[in-house]
């Protein structure tokens, strides 16, 4: 399978403090992975520099092939990205918006493949909404949409769900597992619903402290934690990632 | 800072975005419909004023007055349509959205300044409609001078918001009081209004280092009946260059710390 995102080694202070402590992650075309862990774990921050929008202080970064932050332009036109606190541009419609993201990612005539992204999830009702007049979890579904535009080889999702109803949930999920199985799209989602990882996902991978400290399949993780299930490795781990006042960490997320 | 073919498209969208906006929201049509009216109200009043109570001068303090605010609205809308393109990223929290796509820093920009121009003829448009059927005071009366005067006003425009948008990046929205307060920390120091040898001694060698003094200079020396001073008119022009390259180099530099210190997550 085509390697979409090879990252090695990355390691982030933020004054001072170690925020990622040497993570290394791997996708392949079509995989469904999930980079777990309690808050102040690095997830965000990780995610942040796999994207180009923070350098990392020390390691690699090959993101479709390309390798960040000189390539970062061309590496971001095969990936797409939506996390579920994050807002659309005030003032447009739905179709606008998509427009406008389509027209980042250079995209001549975009009207069918929004069409078609509204389609798959089912959301073509909203597309003369105002932005801000959606409700969270319309945002969400819309971000999605603009996620998967531009056809990427990767799809990076930040808390997708956490503002869904399970039924739009699974909508959404359901979606995503589609655009994997028939486009090779390969997912990395972070999330904190353990039942929707193990649901849409086929490898986990769990951070703890900035490292990555488990990864396999969701069963495997269980059992090396002893646990029945994702939610117990994660109750496990919160508990054991107790601040402590000579080594605290950082997660620039939690800084604003 | 290379361009692809899907650069085009790129720089378009952004435009098109900033241009919904405008269209949507009323109020962003102040900066360019209503304050301009005003400025030249005021300003024109004053000099009105102060030419009457000083005829035996001969000179009228009230074209001295009109031809500064309008050419000083070149400066203005500039600035203030290009940082403020920047600004709704962040007001409406999708700079992680914007950063996240293709989008080349360097596409933005561009596709802020088609924004940005389109937003200074408006301006311009009104404060010249305003002069002329308020005070019969014609800008074009500059002749073609007018031509690289304004250019060399938008370049500096071009480079203040650079400067702006740089300390938004580092600093934070507590930065986005530069956007309005950068202009009128130039606007006394360029001489809008008056010859800098009215300013106090020690701000004197500070005006002399602004691009923006000339401009005004230049234009004052033509209203007063003098030749072209193509000198200042290419200090001018040469200073905004040198200084959009010096906002290119400290933008830069802001985005270089951005993205090495997790900034972009204050916005998002």
């Amino acid at each position: 399978m085509t390697t979409v995102l090879s990252a090695r080694d990355l390691v982030k202070d933020f004054d001072g403090i170690r925020a990622v402590d040497g993570v290394s992650l791997e996708l392949a075309a079509g995989d469904r992975v999930a980079l777990l862990g309690p808050n102040g774990a690095g997830k965000t921050t990780t995610l942040l520099m796999l994207l180009g929008a923070i350098d990392p202080d020390a390691g690699t970064i090959d993101l479709v092939g390309r390798r960040l932050p000189r390539y970062r332009s061309q590496a971001m036109a095969d990936v797409g990205f939506v996390a579920g606190y994050l807002p659309l541009p005030q003032h447009l419609r739905v179709v606008e918006a998509l427009e406008y993201f389509a027209g980042l990612y250079g995209m001549r005539r975009p009207r069918p493949a929004i069409g078609e992204a509204l389609e798959r999830f089912r959301i073509s009702d909203l597309a003369d909404r105002r932005c801000e007049r959606l409700s969270s979890g319309q945002r969400t579904l819309v971000g999605i949409c603009k996620a998967v535009l531009a056809r990427p080889r990767l799809v990076v999702l930040d808390e997708p769900t956490a503002s869904l109803d399970p039924d739009v949930a699974h909508r959404a999920r359901e979606g995503l597992r589609a655009l994997s199985v028939d486009e090779g799209t390969a997912l990395l989602v972070t999330s904190h619903h353990m039942l929707e990882v193990e649901r849409l996902c086929e490898r986990v991978a769990f951070m703890s402290a900035g490292r990555i400290v488990a990864e396999g399949s969701p069963t495997d993780v269980a059992a090396q934690f002893d646990q029945a299930d994702l939610e117990g490795v994660f109750l496990e781990l919160a508990g054991t990632n107790r601040i402590d006042p000579e080594h605290p960490r950082f997660d620039p997320a939690e800084q604003t | 800072m290379s361009l692809t073919t899907d650069s085009p498209v790129r720089i378009l969208a952004v435009a098109r975005r900033h241009l919904i906006v405008i269209k949507r929201v009323p109020f962003r049509l102040f900066d360019i419909l209503l304050w301009p009216i005003v400025d030249v109200v005021l300003y024109g009043s004053i000099g009105a004023f102060v030419t009457e109570q000083s005829r035996a001068a001969g000179r009228s303090s009230a074209t001295y007055m009109l031809s500064g605010i309008m050419l000083f609205h070149f400066l203005y809308q500039t600035q203030v349509a290009n940082s403020t393109a920047f600004l709704e990223e962040t007001w409406s929290r999708n700079l992680l959205n914007v950063v996240t796509t293709p989008v080349t820093e360097w596409e933005y920009a561009a596709g802020m300044a088609i924004t940005g121009l389109l937003k200074v003829v408006l301006g311009i448009g009104m404060v010249a409609i305003a002069g002329l059927l308020l005070f019969s005071f014609n800008l074009f009366h500059l002749g073609l001078a007018l031509i690289p005067i304004a250019a060399s006003l938008m370049i500096m425009g071009w480079a203040m918001s650079l400067f702006v948008i740089g300390l938004v990046l580092r600093f934070g929205q507590a930065a986005e009081a530069w956007t309005w307060g950068i202009l009128f920390l130039v606007m006394p120091l360029s001489g809008v209004f008056y010859p800098t040898s009215a300013l106090p001694g020690a701000l004197r060698p500070v005006a002399k280092a602004l691009p923006t003094t000339y401009a005004f200079a230049a234009a004052r020396r033509i209203l007063d009946g003098g030749a072209t001073p193509w000198s200042d008119i290419g200090l001018a022009l040469a200073g905004g260059v040198v200084s959009v390259g010096l906002g290119i180099w400290f933008l830069g530099r802001m985005l270089a710390t951005f993205r090495r210190r997790g900034f972009v997550t204050r916005f998002s």
